[in-house]
């Protein structure tokens, strides 16, 4: 590793993961030091009771049912992209430690099969989605709606996914290796190991974990909060 | 400080003694995603962004990142930071807060549910501080407090002008006897009407029919310091009905067929003043579909046979949860009732809420984001539309005229005046 390496795919991925927790949690002890408002805000039908209004919460965070009411192409391209993003941290989770169950089940080249697949096409979906929704800001009249901060999360998202890609598509490193790495990061001695440096990934490996590092910094701090939020507004909606 | 920055600190404190903690999730949770502009009557009728619920928001929320949050202190230009006192900004937001109508159907789809109106209301607070308030709304707000004030001077003359209708009372229902009852200490009922006799005469006959012990309030529901956000004239405005049903005893106050009015004294009086209401409050709508369930009063099943058709009032239904009460009602009356659609929680609002029937300065955008509703009387082929809320039916009646829909706009106790069966008491 040289030493830009070291800083950016190394020390920062530990000050970005203190300052997206920390932020979260400032974020809601922020939110919880206001007063609560005195008036009852919800709107009608609602279900009365604090588990019925919780189930009716949860499943508007989740399926936002209302949005397929309205649009079904937005509900798709929505739900699509967000399925993605999470399935997408959900297979990063094998660089820590490999789906031992799965592949059990699938054989150990029967899984390296099934990541190439299911990563791919989370990949390749995460990116129309992303172009989709940075072209859908430039027209009217989202546009005049939009600030900087929609465009730069938008670039953000799409350089690392882009960054994702190319380790998927075009990388040569096998998952042994990239697991190397994350596990350097957990002992706290960062390093990419002999493979990684020999092979064509270390440059877009290192802007990757750097973007995404980035992006966890920003988190807290910016419209993203809508993920914790949305458990908020969507109960006042019953209050 | 110089003048203007000690100016622009008071903006800003007012800003965030307005804040609860409803307000921080919106104006932090906002995604800008615009699901909510199809959803805005106003939008959708004339196209302009001025009008996107998010986008009326967005301009608090660009205060708020500027100078309430860390992100937006330090990098204001990534949430085009705004001051308060920004003309450009304030003009705008004139246009939009007061046009708005409160209806809550942009809540209804935002995938938050994120109350745009709510945000308004700090919208509200910011233009009456910065001398933009609404003129006309701050004069009806300002009469409504001083007849509180000197109500003496005006029962001996509103009494005088009610007689007439009075007289039409015991003609109806056939009981020289009969006529509004006033200041009944220990009633059962304090029914609060609004101006005008044709929201009195319908109720009293239904009283009087129902045997109910009602007496009437000197004052009207309607609150113009609701619609103009100065919540200190909109508590001294309803007080006097609070005032009037404690002096009363009364173990009810029913509100009559007026949207806001259903709102503002279940749910709003009680946070600008800071306690319960001496009463619970019901609506009239519950109370008649009460006494015909109950058998109380009796209405000729299908006395009407003209088609009919009901409009949700916003603060009725989806705001304050009357759907079927109103329907049943009214189908007690008719032979052909038809629904809108969409109609109950996704109904589209009339146009005409907000204190937007009273302010001729918007008449442009309520009469364009009235044909969405237009569109909807006219496509059930009704001659008669009903609705339970004073501005909505004002609004109608204008839309009527404008889209030539050839309805005839009514009460819902108009219908049931009209079908009633008289017995004699
Ligand atoms: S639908 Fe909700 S989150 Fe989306 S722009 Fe409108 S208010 Fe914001
Ligand atoms: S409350 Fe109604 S009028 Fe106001 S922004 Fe929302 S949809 Fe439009």
């Amino acid at each position: 590793m040289n030493w830009f390496q070291y800083v950016f795919a190394g020390w920062f991925v530990y000050v970005a993961l203190i300052v997206f927790v920390g932020g979260l949690i400032w974020q809601i002890v922020k939110w919880r030091r206001v007063a609560k408002s005195r008036i009852v805000m919800g709107m009608f039908p609602k279900p009365a009771g604090l588990g019925a209004r919780s189930a009716k919460m949860l499943k508007d965070t989740f399926f936002f049912p209302w949005v397929l009411d309205y649009s079904k192409s937005i509900w798709l391209f929505a739900g699509a992209f967000h399925l993605a993003g999470l399935l997408m941290f959900v297979g990063h989770l094998r660089l820590i430690h490999e789906f031992t169950p799965l592949v059990a089940w699938l054989g150990a080249s029967g899984m390296d099969q099934f990541a190439f697949l299911t990563g791919g096409a989370f990949g390749i979906v995460l990116t129309v989605a992303l172009i989709y929704l940075l072209l859908r800001r430039f027209g009217t009249p989202y546009k005049d709606l939009s600030v900087p901060e929609d465009y730069l999360l938008l670039i953000l998202l799409l350089l690392i996914v882009t960054m994702g890609n190319h380790l998927r598509f075009f990388g040569t490193v096998h998952v042994t290796d990239y697991r190397d790495y994350v596990m350097s990061l957990l002992t706290f001695k960062p390093a990419f190991n002999a493979a990684i440096l020999s092979s064509n990934v270390p440059w877009s490996l290192t802007t990757h974990v750097m973007l995404a590092c980035a992006f966890l910094i920003y988190f807290p701090f910016s419209k993203l909060v809508h993920s914790i939020g949305a458990f908020a507004t969507n109960l006042v909606r019953s209050e | 400080m110089t003048p203007e920055a000690n100016a622009r600190a008071e903006l800003l404190q007012l800003i965030d003694s307005k804040m609860n903690r409803t307000l921080k999730y919106y104006l932090d949770t906002c995604v800008r995603c615009a699901i909510c502009k199809d959803a805005c009557h106003q939008y959708v009728a004339t196209g302009d962004v001025l009008y996107l619920p998010a986008y009326r928001a967005e301009l608090i929320r660009r205060i708020y990142k500027k100078y309430m949050t860390g992100s937006g202190r330090l990098l204001p230009k990534l949430f085009e930071g705004r001051d308060p006192e920004d003309d450009v900004l304030l003009d705008e937001l004139y246009k939009t807060t007061y046009a708005c109508t409160s209806c809550r159907r942009c809540m209804f789809w935002c995938p938050f549910s994120i109350d745009t109106s709510w945000v308004l209301a700090v919208a509200k607070a910011l233009l009456l501080a910065t001398g933009r308030g609404s003129e006309i709304l701050t004069q009806l707000a300002d009469s409504a407090i001083d007849k509180g004030k000197n109500i003496d001077l005006y029962t001996g003359v509103i009494r005088e002008v009610l007689k007439g209708s009075e007289e039409e009372m015991r003609r109806i229902v056939q009981d020289p006897s009969a006529g509004f009852v006033y200041d009944k200490q220990g009633a059962d009922v304090l029914y609060v009407a609004l101006a005008g006799t044709h929201t009195i005469l319908p109720a009293a006959i239904v009283f009087h029919q129902a045997g109910e012990d009602w007496t009437l309030s000197s004052f009207e529901g309607s609150n113009y310091g609701y619609f103009l956000g100065d919540t200190v004239k909109a508590k001294a405005i309803a007080q006097r009905i609070v005032d009037e049903a404690k002096t009363l005893g009364v173990k009810e106050i029913v509100m009559s067929e007026c949207g806001h009015a259903h709102r503002v004294m279940r749910d709003f009086y009680r946070m600008w003043a800071k306690e319960e209401l001496p009463a619970p409050m019901v609506s009239i709508l519950s109370k008649v579909d009460g006494y015909i369930k109950d058998g109380r009063i009796k209405v000729t099943p299908g006395k009407i046979t003209e088609p009919v058709t009901y409009h949700d009032p916003c603060q009725i239904g989806r705001n304050f949860g009357l759907f079927e009460e109103p329907r049943n009602v009214v189908r007690a009356t008719c032979s052909d009732f038809r629904d809108m659609t969409p109609n109950r929680q996704k109904q589209w609002c009339c146009g005409g809420g907000g204190g937007l029937v009273a302010e001729t300065e918007f008449d442009d955008v309520r009469l364009k984001s009235g044909r969405l509703k237009a569109d909807q009387i006219k496509a059930t082929g009704a001659k008669i539309l009903v609705t339970p809320c004073e501005n909505c039916r004002l609004q109608i009646e204008s839309l009527n005229d404008h889209y030539d829909l050839g309805v005839r706009v009514s009460a819902v106790l108009d219908l049931v005046v009209e079908a009633i069966e008289i017995k004699p008491r």
